[in-house]
């Protein structure tokens, strides 16, 4: 399953939610899709899951297009929205089980699937309770668990550890880890950067309704902080010696900014792993005693904060 | 669905279920407390009416051979109330929160196609007045007990307001599809409030007209049949066209949403008008045409207010949908999507309805102030709605099409007022003002003291329309060519993606 997003654009009014967007991502993919709010992050989800018509451009699922076949890419891609469940008069059970039915799910299958959504989401102990009297955690599990309920190949997911508490997270997190294992092509859009680094393989920066960075997560770090800073500590009661060791850094190839931290000394890497060894090596030689050297790269945090300017529109 | 297919479906039949919506709906409304509160309130009523009724019978000394009858009549009423406006209140409320685009869940994430979306809102709305039928009839077979109303005179009336409760229903949900802001949806239904309740009124009137006349007796007649399943037919025919155009209202913008309503327009157009020719010659009273000449009218001059609303460009989907065989072009012109199409169609078939009832009733057609008063005023229809389009076009060309309608209607009113104004202005306006020659404004025709210069109306009017027909000209030729399939093209492959070298991160 491969979703291609081509050159897609939507205006309302005056404003240019987005702006001639395109990128693609595959199954067993978990593509993360960043954003300050207002950045159109929403409005290119909904238009991937038919709800939005674009104002010009096109989603393709695996070819279909979600302008000219929503009924056929409906059957393809469930979606997660941001709001949480509307009926709030149905127990989850009934909730599952109508969308079961409305996805032509009969008889047996049916009752199946829901029972497998609910184990596989873990609403199987409130199968019976009401929807108003869930909280926002069980909500956006049962929410997920109706996107899932017709088995589709693609998930898109708003924000759906928004308002979640740390064990729904990590339970959340687990959940697309095993939706990836099973193939489905996942996009998520989400404010908790750190989380996405973990679980997604790709990332979407979107700001003003433009692409800012896209890329495998790797690739966006690579390329928007190509230094590494390094860390070095010394033996306690060493530390008598990190203006040598300053020293001795500036003067090593790839090795730039040294200074100390907090009894640690930080520099800036501009080479790659080998370099990284030869100063280790160097410092070895030099008979300093070194008790730490690790590098830090910039997190996804620090790249969105970097390329974005928190504009909004 | 082919031979095979349908054949499929009905050996399958241990796996039909029931339309997911009305299952939905049901579970919701036996929760609800407004259905429940309302059920409750009804029945109380109808049990505090019987006691009443009792209680000052028991005072009288011979027996009340209407009792039954009275009571009836006040049971329908209590129902007419309880169905024809409370049912369709809530369904259209209903269908209005679930159609709103922030709330995602039901029409726009669910596989489920429009049809049986609002065949199962329209179901479970039959099925809410089964229920609210069902708790009446013991006190309906109470008061058919106590004589004054027979059976047949029972079920006749239920019937009957069984089926427009249907309607109301469906236009219900007709309403509460229209893609609207909060507001407008709130006037929508205030509006449907107020008008249901004015209903209730007439069908109550009748309901005690039939009773007071009884059918049993002339059930036997062939004149009560066809008086029966004509007003069946209608009733249908009503609920069928605000059925295909909430469809309509609820499919994709991509799909092909004119067709099913332009086609089902045309069918009831003619499958109404044979009926209506049936009466006529049956009762030999050619006036009776205006039953179906009125209707239609109106229902044409509202579509050519949707039609000129289309937008001009087709989706790829309808342009994949259009024949190959030029012949078989021209009548898909017509019903496909497209405000050219669109007003080709509106027009062919106003002409038909005029041309129908001037050749079949020239008593009618040819000599009546009104049929005449009708073409001029059916001529400036097309003049307003042509010369919004022409100002559309001309000097709108990047706003929606839906504007077209709205302009049209201003152009409309600025006829219609533009003579009074400049009459203001040359201090020469008075009451009588209205009564006398205003070329341009259509109310006018109808406001004239003389009816003879009508005739000076229709001049002017299809003078106006050849000039907006020259206008127009160019974008319908337009219109005309595009109305071709798309070209053949591969999709295109994206090379945007993690690992792609050819990815804007890397550009």
């Amino acid at each position: 399953m491969k979703v291609q997003v081509k050159n897609l654009r939507k205006v309302f009014g005056k404003t240019v939610a987005v702006d001639n967007i395109s990128f693609s991502f595959d199954s067993g993919h978990v593509f993360g899709f960043v954003g300050p709010n207002g950045a159109g992050k929403t409005t290119t989800m909904r238009i991937i899951s038919t709800i939005e018509e674009p104002t010009s451009g096109d989603v393709l699922l695996n070819g279909t297009s979600v302008c000219e076949e929503p009924e056929l890419a409906r059957r393809i891609v469930g979606y997660v929205p941001d709001t949480l469940p509307a009926h709030a008069d149905m127990t989850v059970y009934e909730y599952l089980d109508f969308y079961g039915r409305a996805y032509g799910l009969r008889g047996k299958k049916r009752a199946q699937a829901v029972a497998a959504i609910e184990e596989f989401t873990n609403v199987g102990g409130i199968r019976d309770k009401h929807l108003k009297a869930l909280s926002k955690g069980m909500k956006q599990r049962v929410t997920l668990g109706r996107a899932l309920i017709y088995d589709p190949d693609v998930l898109v997911l708003d924000e759906p550890a928004a308002g979640l508490d740390p064990r729904a997270r990590v339970e959340l997190r687990e959940l697309l880890t095993l939706l990836s294992e099973r193939k489905k092509a996942i996009l998520i859009s989400s404010h908790i950067l750190t989380e996405l680094t973990e679980i997604c393989n790709g990332v979407v920066i979107i700001e003003r309704g433009k692409i800012l960075e896209t890329g495998t997560i790797d690739e966006v770090l690579k390329k928007s902080a190509p230094r590494r800073t390094v860390v070095v500590r010394l033996l306690p009661g060493s530390e008598n010696q990190n203006p040598q060791l300053i020293r001795e850094l500036l003067q090593t190839p790839f090795v730039e900014n040294a200074r100390e931290v907090v009894n640690e000394i930080q520099f800036e890497l501009t080479g790659d792993d080998s370099a990284a060894c030869d100063v280790l090596e160097k410092l070895i030689e030099k008979k300093f005693r070194i008790v730490e050297f690790r590098q830090t790269r910039a997190n996804l945090e620090d790249i969105f904060m970097k390329v974005t300017k928190g504009g909004v529109q | 669905m082919n031979l095979a297919g349908i054949k499929a479906h009905f050996s399958n039949w241990r796996e039909w279920e029931l339309n997911p919506i009305v299952v939905k709906e049901l579970r919701q409304a036996v929760r609800s407390w407004a259905v429940t509160g309302m059920l409750l309130l009804f029945l109380t009523g109808l049990f505090i009416i019987s006691l009443l009724f009792l209680i000052f019978q028991s005072f009288d000394v011979g027996p009340d051979m209407e009792l039954g009858g009275e009571m009836f009549s006040w049971f329908t009423g209590i129902l007419a109330v309880a169905s024809v406006i409370f049912i369709p209140l809530y369904m259209g409320i209903r269908v209005a929160a679930e159609r709103q685009e922030n709330n995602p869940d039901l029409f726009y994430v669910s596989t489920l196609s429009p049809t049986r979306i609002i065949l199962g809102k329209f179901l479970c709305g039959a099925y809410m007045a089964l229920l609210f039928f069902s708790a009446c009839m013991p006190f309906m077979a109470f008061s058919n007990i106590l004589r004054g109303v027979d059976l047949p005179t029972i079920f006749y009336i239920l019937f009957h307001l069984f089926l427009i409760v249907c309607a109301v229903n469906m236009i219900a949900i007709f309403l509460a599809c229209i893609p609207a802001s909060r507001p407008f949806k709130v006037f929508f239904t205030f509006c449907g409030f107020v008008a249901s309740f004015w209903l209730v009124f007439p069908v109550i009137a009748l309901s005690l007209q039939v009773l007071r006349a009884g059918v049993g007796t002339t059930m036997g007649s062939g004149n009560f049949w066809a008086e029966t399943l004509t007003q069946i037919a209608l009733g249908a025919a009503v609920t069928g066209l605000f059925y295909v155009m909430a469809v309509a209202l609820v499919s994709p913008l991509s799909s092909n949403r004119a067709l099913p309503v332009r086609i089902y327009i045309s069918v009831i157009w003619l499958l109404t008008g044979l009926l209506c020719l049936g009466w006529v010659r049956k009762a030999g009273h050619a006036e009776i045409v205006y039953a179906w000449f009125i209707p239609m009218f109106i229902l044409l001059l509202a579509s050519l207010v949707v039609v000129i609303s289309n937008s001009d460009v087709l989706s790829h989907r309808v342009r994949r949908a259009i024949p190959k065989s030029r012949l078989m072009q021209y009548p898909a012109f017509l019903f496909f999507n497209g405000a050219a199409g669109g007003l080709l169609w509106v027009g062919l078939m106003m002409a038909a309805t005029f041309l129908a009832v001037d050749l079949l009733f020239p008593t009618i057609g040819n000599t009546s102030n009104t049929s005449l008063s009708l073409k001029a005023l059916a001529a400036y229809a097309f003049d307003y709605a042509l010369t919004g389009l022409f100002i559309h076009r001309t000097f709108f060309p990047h706003r929606p099409a839906k504007l077209t309608g709205l302009i049209a209607a201003l152009v409309a009113a600025a006829c219609c007022l533009m003579p009074s104004i400049v009459l203001f202005f040359l201090n020469e306006l008075t009451w009588n003002s209205i009564e006398g020659l205003e070329l341009g404004n259509a109310f006018n025709i109808y406001s004239m003291r003389d009816d003879s210069r009508i005739i000076n109306h229709v001049y002017f009017s299809l003078g106006w329309f050849a000039l907006m027909v020259l206008l127009n000209a160019p974008w319908f030729g337009r219109q005309v060519r595009n109305f071709v399939q798309p070209p053949a093209v591969t999709p295109p492959v994206i090379a945007y993606g993690p690992g792609n070298p050819t990815s804007p991160a890397g550009r």
